[in-house]
């Protein structure tokens, strides 16, 4: 008897390939991009340990590092320590960067903007530069205690976005896809923008490795949306190829391929024949998503006319929720140009109009399409800044160098608790007082709110369970979470 | 035997079989087979190696502490500790603890229970014990094997009721092997060749066999498809890899990997080259260069880093990669905390960490292509013959040159003799001379501009004279200069020449000596000028914002004596285009200042002055004669005759007894250079001589390499935690302690770390290495955990195979070509690829080698089939990295302002079908063709790589212009080849792409594909123009549009299929 031919009249290659899959019988394969076909949407590859309340992550990156205490930080004692010495009481000796080690002196610069009252949670925050931002202070939930270790960009942001200083580890996007999988067949899970702030002055490098999935399978790294060529590098047929066409040659591979899968009997040749289907729906569903001309006047009153100019922050920021519209677990979305080292006075304005408005517009933007209440909104950078003047100080201008100690962040939908005011730093934005938050903990409650523990979630590599919060003590923080 | 090990890895298959699925109760147990595993998933994080992290003081990895402690009482389950926690229902007490939601099964604790009752004997984990050389085990169907291999290989099929493949079809063995040795596809000639040879009996078909691989390996393309694997693990790349992410130029490394492969280096030799080639007694440039693998790591020059913690960085690196490239151990856990599972310490790991500390190198980049060194000049390949020859015959020609010298004394005493009767006739540059001021007046208020028509020139102050050496020269001093009007007044693109002769009075002296400047408006004009004991140029319309400043680099000056000084300047408005000769020798340039904008202008009302600029910079005390401004560029020869021949005026006008030795000197060198043809000739040659060596130097690229340093030993401090402020004890160079010792007589460096490596004696290195080489044929090591053969890494799946691979390696002497012959002509590896529904339920990652290997191909080969296939592929080896097509915008979102990789200059020409080894490799932003097909990003080492399969790579090999280009090469190439027919060109592309023809059914989907894509280019011509301008390569004229257009998308679906794109 001839086993292949048996085989051969018995299988479909559907049932083929969930039998291959089976076999496997893990999240790898599962969660190859766009094969939601044993899982309904909004149920994870990897099961979640506990209702999750976000299903899907924006996430904006400000990278450089903003000044908390230019933002939301309020700290008006300072206005008495203006140009006086930051005490050693409160510096304690702690490690400078070599930017401003060899400064001989560390003079307090108060902040220059104007803070009030937000809300009815009573956010003291800048509603000088960020006055739609404060409009929502109520929806959001406010972090003062965020606290890192690494005190320059790269392993900073390295730490930030893989729980790890070294890089090479997966980032929170990869983590999400590998836990959550994708709710699209057309659109990869995880998906990262970079915005292009309208100023340019110092910006800090930004790596592929930061979307890198480190030892999770390949396909959970984060796919790059460009603003300018191809939104997906390699979307787009060469000349001379309409989709007709395209579509028959893929017919044609196909059948080719099926007739050797006959002969060979290789379960990845049903994969390779999968994939080209699935590269040709999302050659099909790109140019939708990217056409903005389908949005509503509305929405550009809503995220401002810079929305229309690609590569912007408001222009990215209305792709993200264009993605997450479409089932998107993860958008990652950088903007550059927060690293103040000098003149905050003349940079913070033109940072903060690149985000106020996009800001408040996603939430109101998420809230009218029902999508804000499992839709986590996260904004900050890699680390704070410091309360003493880098280089010259006057009353109106002044520099800020890195901050690891203390630093803001914010999240919104998903579960995260809005009008929370959580943790609190000394009067020098210096040294955290109460309710600490270590980026590991940040993480622990990240992944809560997308229904994981984050001592569950792991993957074996080098023969430990690995996980986004490593080795160290990381906890919940239960006061953030809805 | 074959059960020493337990078949994790294959974990759904081992329930299949009884054999290890249920321990026989009749056998004892042993230890790393059936116990370890439950050990180190569930005890060891707190009661192993690690005494951070260890809890109650109990360790249960080593036998007297776990029997000391009471946790295990030999021989009695009952009274052993461990026992009771396991057992107990009592959750404060139960082990492992609840909150690690570890549970262990009904069937481990029964297992736990009988091996305390057996004795609880330990073993050493099995990498860490030398291979023996196993017995090959007995097998049914002997006559299948090949080799030794297949031994192994078959015994385990039979255990696990499997029987090996038939042998693949002559024509995909042939292909199959042609992929494995050049990472390339057979041409169709030579498939032709080899099936029809690769007939008749056994010995017939082993011996083509044989030969084909022996031709194939001696083939440059072995060495390029070997190398790739290679630099991988030594995360090769192009750029350091941090922040700005410049330009890092190693690539004489990359190339040097290549020959080593193709020269087939005894690995031993190989290793111990890169680990401590510096190391050795009089190191070749070859056992430099191959040190680059130390300096592969990345690298910042992010201000603000702090340099300690990027050394500590540097090493940890270093230490990483030699872990997973050689020790097959995770000893970067061992960072932070003693590793928790194999034998290896914090110290250790610092004391591994020593042996790389002891480097020359710099804790920053410096954002350079030579990373601040160490590095080497590395001349190309075509020079090296030259460069090496080089220094005999300049040494040579000098000779010559010396001896001349003699032999032209009396030509010289002649020459003297009448010479001194006669005026010396002065045949000086007087072509658009405007200035021609002697100042040997040697008296008086009044000098004069020995130029027709002069202006008198104007003289401040009452001129002291004074001899000091020379004829009497004015003294300058403020008041007391010389102010020629309106002369010399230039254009910053106007060429001019001028100088003097100079006598500063103090290497002090900041001052102008010939200058039209005006340091009121921001200096500007023209000057040359003295400072910081330096000779100076400079152009000037603002200073310091719009200006070139120049100056001589080596002490130029000497303070007290005479020296001549000219400027020539050609009015390029650049630094490079003006020249100081210092006593007629044109002096080495140093670039102060070159911001000067293209509408700048130098000119100025303020006169040209003599000993100071408008008002200052006066040169006190200084003395200045035969002073020359010529209107045009002056050549080397012509500034060569002013400097001697004024130079000689003086020294004729000397008494002969009077002479100083170096007048004498003089006169001999003028009379060789102007009256000794013969002598001048043999000066050309060393002259030309030493211009090529300087041109090849200067055309050299540099490759970084491994430096000791030389004034201190080995050590390094335990760092705490691994953080690099946090230093602990401070600990010397040396291996691990529970690995094979060190032995007394190796040198406590690199180089005795080196040879412990590829002592024979090292149970890991062979292993790890035969390992990695299976993998690279087979898909999947026998370990697959290449980096880890430690307690949590896998376990071989053919243990004694490893073994007898590992033993065989080393006492061949490391012989690379043949151990891959080994495994290429085994039965195991020219099974067919086939798949049946048994062998995909019991072996389906054929672990058990079941079938023979079928896997798409790494990212580099996939990109080179389309191109070999297509006949683009260039040939071209080593050299620079290539740039070929790449989306716009890849470099540019990562790259910061002003960093040397921000924006991407694709190459032209031959340069775009380069094989993919010479990419170059931009670390922060991959090629992103490669990386869809799992390429590393080369930022660290990777010692396997995956293969995913994803919907981005179909686009990428679909629509990548270097794809496309590909495929419509591949239909010229057929249209030129065939007769056109369809018949004739389907067989053509598929002979080519395949190694194969089509059966019916596939020829009737391709040819009606072909007639749907005619009808369609038919209709839309502008879409076939449109579709062939696709890539840079030009379109054959003579062809068709539409019928090219309509075939090269044909062959982009046949360059697109499943078979193509796997092995």
């Amino acid at each position: 008897m001839n086993i292949i031919e048996e085989y051969k009249t018995l299988q479909t290659r559907r049932q083929f390939f969930s039998q291959g899959k089976n076999l496997l019988g893990t999240a790898a394969l599962g969660s190859l991009l766009g094969s939601g076909t044993s899982t309904s949407a909004g149920e994870g590859v990897v099961k979640t340990h506990f209702p999750a309340t976000a299903k899907r992550v924006i996430y904006l990156h400000m990278v450089g590092g903003p000044a908390q205490m230019d933002l939301f930080d309020h700290k008006p004692k300072m206005k008495e320590f203006y140009d006086k010495e930051l005490p050693d009481s409160v510096r304690k000796g702690q490690r400078l960067t070599t930017m401003t080690s060899g400064q001989k002196r560390f003079p307090i610069a108060p902040s220059k903007f104007k803070f009030g009252p937000a809300g009815e949670c009573g956010m003291m925050m800048n509603t000088e530069l960020l006055p739609n931002l404060a409009k929502k202070a109520d929806d959001i939930c406010w972090m003062r205690t965020l606290h890192t270790e690494a005190i320059n960009h790269e392993p900073a942001i390295a730490a930030m976005q893989t729980g790890n200083q070294v890089p090479g580890r997966p980032c929170l996007g990869s983590w999400a896809s590998y836990g959550l999988g994708s709710e699209n067949e057309n659109l990869p899970a995880f998906v990262v923008l970079v915005a292009v702030p309208s100023n340019r002055d110092q910006e800090q490098a930004i790596s592929s490795r930061l979307w890198g999935s480190g030892y999770l399978p390949g396909e959970h790294a984060g796919v790059s949306f460009r603003s300018a060529g191809d939104p997906i590098l390699y979307i787009n047929n060469p000349a001379g190829v309409p989709a007709a066409v395209r579509k028959r040659t893929i017919n044609n591979i196909n059948a080719l391929n099926e007739i050797n899968f006959k002969a060979v009997g290789d379960p990845e040749t049903q994969t390779r024949i999968r994939q080209y289907e699935m590269a040709f729906k999302m050659q099909a569903s790109v140019p939708e998503l990217t056409d903005l001309n389908t949005e509503s006047d509305h929405t550009f009153k809503l995220y401002g006319e810079e929305a229309k100019k690609l590569g912007t922050f408001a222009n990215t920021v209305l792709m993200a929720r264009r993605l997450a519209e479409r089932g998107v677990r993860f958008i990652q979305i950088y903007h550059n140009n927060w690293d103040h080292h000098g003149n905050v006075a003349g940079r913070m304005p033109s940072q903060c109009k690149d985000v106020d408005q996009p800001c408040a517009a996603l939430i109101d933007d998420l809230k009218q399409r029902g999508m804000f209440e499992d839709t986590l909104i996260i904004w900050g950078g890699e680390f704070g800044r410091t309360i003493y003047s880098q280089g010259n100080l006057s009353m109106t201008n002044y520099g800020r160098d890195h901050h690891p100690r203390c630093f803001s962040m914010w999240m919104a939908g998903g579960g995260a608790k809005g009008g929370t005011i959580y943790g609190e730093t000394d009067d020098f934005s210096y040294n955290i007082v109460n309710e600490p938050v270590h980026i590991r903990d940040f993480h622990a409650t990240v992944m809560q709110l997308l229904g994981y523990d984050h001592e569950q979630l792991s993957y074996k590599y080098q023969g430990l369970n690995q996980r986004l919060t490593g080795v160290l003590p990381a906890q919940v923080i239960k006061e953030l979470v809805l | 035997m074959n059960q020493q090990y337990i078949w994790r890895s294959l974990f759904p298959l081992t329930i299949c079989f009884a054999f290890v699925g249920v321990i026989q109760a009749t056998e004892p147990l042993q230890y790393n087979r059936d116990v370890l595993p439950i050990l180190a998933e569930n005890c060891f994080a707190c009661h192993g190696a690690d005494s951070a992290a260890r809890k109650a003081d109990l360790r249960l990895d080593q036998r007297d502490v776990a029997i000391g402690t009471g946790a295990i009482v030999a021989g009695q389950p009952d009274d052993s500790e461990i026992i009771n926690r396991v057992l107990t229902d009592d959750v404060e007490l139960v082990m492992p603890p609840a909150e690690l939601k570890k549970t262990l099964t009904a069937d481990e604790k029964e297992i736990l229970k009988r091996w305390i009752s057996e004795g609880a004997r330990y073993e050493r984990h099995w990498s860490l014990i030398a291979p023996s050389q196993p017995k090959l085990p007995k097998v049914r169907k002997k006559n299948w094997a090949k080799n030794s291999i297949d031994r192994f290989v078959l015994a385990r099929l039979q255990q696990a009721g499997l029987s090996p493949a038939a042998e693949a079809i002559p024509a995909k063995l042939f292909r199959r092997v042609h992929l494995d040795i050049t990472g390339l596809p057979p041409a169709a000639e030579d498939v032709a060749a080899f099936v029809s040879a690769y007939r008749g009996n056994k010995e017939n078909k082993d011996n083509v066999l044989s030969d084909w691989i022996d031709k194939l390996m001696q083939t440059s393309a072995w060495g390029e498809h070997r190398a790739r694997y290679w630099l991988d693990a030594a995360r090769y790349g192009d750029t350091h890899g941090l922040h700005f992410d410049n330009y890092r130029e190693m690539w004489p490394y990359r190339d040097w990997v290549i020959r080593s492969f193709n020269a087939n280096q005894p690995y031993n030799q190989f290793t111990v080259e890169q680990i401590a080639g510096d190391l050795l007694p009089k190191p070749s440039t070859d056992q430099l260069i191959a040190t680059g693998f130390q300096r592969c790591n990345i690298t910042t020059n992010e201000g603000g880093t702090i340099d300690e913690e990027n050394l500590a960085n540097y090493a940890a690196d270093r230490v990483q990669t030699i872990g997973w490239v050689y020790f097959g151990l995770t000893t970067n856990c061992a960072q932070c905390h003693d590793h928790k599972f194999d034998a290896i310490t914090t110290k250790d790991y610092y004391s591994l960490a020593a042996f790389f500390r002891n480097t020359t190198q710099g804790p920053k980049d410096g954002n350079v292509k030579d990373g601040r060194g160490p590095v080497i000049k590395v001349p190309l390949e075509e020079d090296r013959t030259r460069i090496a020859a080089l220094p005999a015959e300049i040494t040579a020609a000098t000779k010559s040159l010396e001896a001349r010298k003699i032999a032209a004394q009396a030509g010289f005493n002649k020459w003297l003799d009448v010479t001194e009767k006669e005026t010396v006739r002065l045949e000086l540059p007087t072509k658009e001379l405007i200035v021609n001021l002697p100042l040997n007046e040697g008296s008086g208020n009044t000098v004069t501009n020995q130029i027709a028509d002069a202006k008198p020139v104007k003289v401040t102050g009452n001129v002291t004279w004074v001899a000091n050496g020379r004829t009497a020269a004015p003294v300058i001093k403020t008041g007391n200069t010389f102010d020629l009007g309106g002369l010399g007044d230039f254009e910053k693109d106007q060429s001019f020449s001028y100088g003097a002769w100079v006598r500063v009075a103090t290497a002090k002296a900041s001052a102008g000596i010939i200058a039209r400047m005006d340091e009121q408006a921001a200096f500007r004009g023209w000057d040359l000028f003295v400072g910081g004991g330096e000779f100076a140029v400079h152009l000037i319309q603002e200073w310091p914002g719009n200006a070139i400043k120049v100056s001589t680099s080596g002490a130029a000056l000497k303070a007290g004596t005479w020296q001549h000084v000219f400027v020539t300047y050609d009015g390029s408005v650049s630094p490079d285009g003006i020249k100081i000769f210092v006593d007629g020798e044109q002096r080495k340039l140093t670039v102060n200042s070159n911001t000067i904008k293209p509408d700048a202008t130098i000119r100025t009302k303020t006169p040209l002055r003599i000993g100071q600029r408008r008002q200052t910079a006066v040169l006190e005390g200084g003395s200045i004669q035969d002073v020359r401004v010529y209107d045009r560029l002056l050549s080397v020869t012509e500034v060569r005759t002013i400097a001697e021949a004024t130079l000689l005026q003086g020294i004729f006008a000397t008494a002969q007894a009077d002479r100083t030795k170096e007048q004498n000197q003089t006169l001999l060198n003028h009379y060789l250079n102007q009256h000794d043809p013969e002598y001048v000739k043999l000066q050309q040659v060393v002259l030309d001589l030493e211009q090529e060596q300087t041109a090849i130097d200067a055309r050299s690229p540099v490759t970084h390499v491994q430096v000791e340093k030389q004034d201190s030993d080995a050590m390094a401090y335990i760092l705490m935690r691994g953080e690099y402020d946090k230093k602990g004890e401070q600990v010397s160079a040396a291996t691990p302690a529970s690995l094979h010792p060190f032995a007394d007589d190796l040198p406590n460096n690199r180089l005795g770390l080196a040879q412990w490596i590829v002592d024979p004696a090292n149970p890991l290195t062979l292993r790890v290495t035969v390992n990695r080489f299976w993998q690279e044929i087979f898909g999947r090591g026998i370990v697959t955990t290449p980096e880890d053969f430690g307690v949590m890494g896998a376990d071989p799946s053919h243990p004694e195979l490893l073994d007898w691979l590992a033993l065989e390696f080393r006492d061949s002497g490391w012989d690379v070509r043949k151990l891959f012959k080994l495994m290429l002509t085994s039965a195991t590896y020219r099974q067919g690829a086939t798949i049946t529904q048994q062998k995909l339920e019991v072996d389906r990652d054929n672990a058990l080698l079941s079938r023979g290997p079928r896997f798409r191909m790494d990212a580099e080969m996939v990109r080179d089939y389309a191109l070999a296939v297509s006949g683009l592929l260039s040939r071209k080896m080593y050299g620079p990295g290539t740039k070929p097509y790449q989306p716009s915008g890849i470099w540019e979102v990562v790259g910061l302002a002003g960093g040397d990789t921000r924006n991407y200059v694709q190459d032209k020409g031959k340069n775009l079908y380069r094989r993919t080894v010479y990419h170059f490799w931009k670390r922060m932003a991959a090629p992103p063709n490669m990386v869809a097909f799992n390429a590393p990003s080369r930022e660290y080492c990777a010692v396997s790589r995956e293969r995913t399969n994803t919907p981005l790579q179909a686009l990428i090999t679909l629509n990548d212009p270097q794809f496309v280009e590909a495929a419509r090469k591949l239909a010229e190439l057929a249209l030129i080849e065939t007769d056109g027919s369809d018949q004739a060109m389907i067989d053509f592309i598929i002979t080519r792409a395949l190694s194969r023809s089509l059966k019916d059914r596939e020829f009737e989907i391709v040819q009606s594909s072909k007639q749907h894509l005619l009808e369609y280019y038919q209709a839309h011509a502008d879409d076939a123009k449109l579709l062939l301008a696709v890539g840079e390569s030009k379109v054959d004229d003579s062809m068709d549009d539409i019928t090219l257009a309509t075939w090269t998308m044909v062959c982009n679906q046949i360059l697109n299929l499943d078979e193509v794109l796997n092995k």
